[in-house]
């Protein structure tokens, strides 16, 4: 379970990012944040992913209140989350399998582990024919398939992405909703920022809609269309 | 951390160097160029040690007497001289075995002594007496003048004195010398890093959200720094043996022109080099892992 409760941020340059928003996202929950460039949503990501502090108010993943979290913890917190990104960072110096593998490396998992978990979570990305390529040699699609797989290797609870399909064209970015869609479905909680409007009004799932930092509309199955 | 992980810090780490070949250059000259001094700092004062220690072995003093000291005077006197502190023997020299002696040194030509014989040597009574340090040297000359009996006090301590200054100051300005460099060394190091840092920013942020703890993207970087030292400590050592086996090929010309001093003698290369190796070795390592930290604490917000 997501908690926002009553959270401020202000940036030291006196911009407003969040102002005074509270919601709750259960586990399981399919929920998407959208609003205009400015609106808020990268604050609210960065802040759940523990990168900045709110200015006050306070923010509770599964019974942990992110402010208590010493900063040696943060790492270990951050394991419990996938998280994707518009522009996939991935390393370029290693193929599809060792980007994913470096997931599990770094949680210190076992070889044995890796060689079993790998190759099964990009089967289920559908990448399972070009694990060996390097992202250079990878669409945008498959490069986000990848960061995907990487994000999930480690079975996280909740997957945050932050305008996965923003660099794709339609087609692309529909079949990697296809995927995460079916992560939700497998009880991934999901937490995606973006801006396309089909996406949210195809899939119809629960929107937090954010105008200059304030919550403007949290609605089941909404959607997001032009504002007045 | 597991086995594997080390893996991946060490290969990181050598990956690291490669990709700033230039500054990586620079900052194994840096520290190259600082172990030098120390390592030819460690060669001379090792040696100094070595010759002063021969040298404190050889201190003696001759006390001559005047003429006419009585039998029992002059035993009291040698039981006087023997509880002096730094005294560890006395040897009373008689004007007859002075004279032998001089006749012995003087070797085909003693026959011109052959006058001086009986009442008409010359030389006074003596005693050697034997110091244990350079530094109770002038306390015993002092205590020996202020007797009597005694005519005159010999000693050449002066030799011994100076190299014990020289190795002093060697030490002292040395020292301050490898300090100053190993500090710009240690500089050139943290900046190399530094830009290593930069130019990984990308990969060290996809670790950050991956859930990496600090340290496990910190050791690379530290590996970084501690492979820099460690390459300008085997170079360096390199090339102060190659230039110390230079001069012990000379030696023996230098010991044919200067030998009658009696103490330049050199120790064996692997002997002074795996001492120089060692102190070099720690110091590049030690400056190499500082700086990265330096850089890391500076420039690595994780």
């Amino acid at each position: 379970m997501i908690q926002f409760k009553n959270v401020t941020k202000v940036y030291p340059n006196g911009l407003c990012a969040l102002s005074n928003v509270n919601f709750t996202i259960n586990n399981g929950e399919f929920v998407f944040i959208v609003g205009a460039s400015g609106a808020g949503k990268t604050t609210l990501i960065k802040l759940l992913l523990k990168e900045i502090e709110p200015t006050s108010g306070s923010i509770i993943v599964d019974d942990m209140d992110l402010s208590s979290l010493r900063r040696k913890e943060i790492p270990y917190y951050r394991r419990r989350l996938g998280v994707v990104f518009q522009d996939f960072r991935l390393l370029p110096d290693r193929t599809a399998y060792e980007n994913v593998a470096f997931a599990m490396e770094i949680v210190g998992a076992p070889l044995r582990e890796i060689r079993r978990r790998v190759p099964a979570v990009l089967g289920m990305v559908g990448l399972g024919s070009k694990a060996h390529a390097y992202p250079h040699q990878l669409s945008g699609g498959e490069q986000q398939r990848v960061a995907l797989a990487r994000a999930l290797v480690n079975s996280p609870s909740i997957l945050i992405a932050d305008e996965p399909t923003g660099n794709l064209d339609p087609a692309t970015a529909m079949e990697i909703m296809r995927i995460i869609n079916l992560i939700n479905r497998r009880g991934t909680t999901v937490i995606m920022a973006t801006h396309a409007k089909n996406i949210v009004n195809t899939m119809r799932k629960r929107v937090l809609q954010f105008r200059k930092g304030v919550l403007i509309k949290d609605e089941q199955e909404g959607g997001y269309f032009d504002e007045p | 951390m597991s086995l594997r992980s080390w893996r991946f810090f060490i290969r990181n780490g050598f990956q690291n160097i490669l990709r700033n070949r230039v500054m990586s250059l620079a900052s194994v000259t840096a520290i190259m160029v600082a172990l030098i001094v120390l390592g030819i700092i460690l060669v001379m004062v090792v040696n100094l040690d070595v010759m002063m220690k021969e040298m404190e072995s050889k201190m003696e003093i001759t006390m001559f007497l005047k003429d006419g000291v009585a039998d029992g005077e002059r035993y009291d006197l040698e039981k006087e001289i023997n509880s002096w502190e730094g005294v560890y023997d006395v040897e009373f020299v008689s004007k007859h075995q002075a004279l032998e002696e001089w006749k012995r040194q003087l070797g085909d030509k003693g026959s011109l002594l052959e006058g001086y014989t009986g009442e008409n040597n010359p030389l006074p009574d003596s005693f050697l007496v034997k110091i244990e340090k350079p530094e109770y040297v002038n306390a015993v000359v002092e205590k020996a003048k202020a007797i009597p009996a005694v005519e005159e006090v010999n000693y050449s301590s002066k030799v011994a004195e100076f190299i014990e200054w020289l190795a002093r100051a060697i030490r002292l300005v040395g020292m301050s010398l490898v300090a100053v460099l190993a500090s710009v060394a240690a500089i050139i190091i943290s900046n190399t890093v530094r830009l290593t840092v930069y130019s990984r920013r990308r990969e060290i942020g996809i670790m950050k959200y991956i859930g990496a703890t600090d340290w496990f993207i910190r050791w690379p970087f530290i590996i970084e720094g501690f492979i820099l030292g460690v390459m300008g400590s085997i170079v360096s050592t390199g090339l102060v043996a190659l230039g110390y086996k230079f001069l012990l090929d000379r030696s023996s010309y230098i010991n044919m022109r200067w030998g009658y001093l009696g103490i330049f003698k050199l120790l064996p290369l692997n002997e002074v080099m795996l001492y120089v190796f060692q102190f070099s070795l720690l110091l590049g390592a030690c400056v190499g892992v500082l700086a990265s930290c330096l850089s890391i604490r500076k420039h690595l917000r994780v």
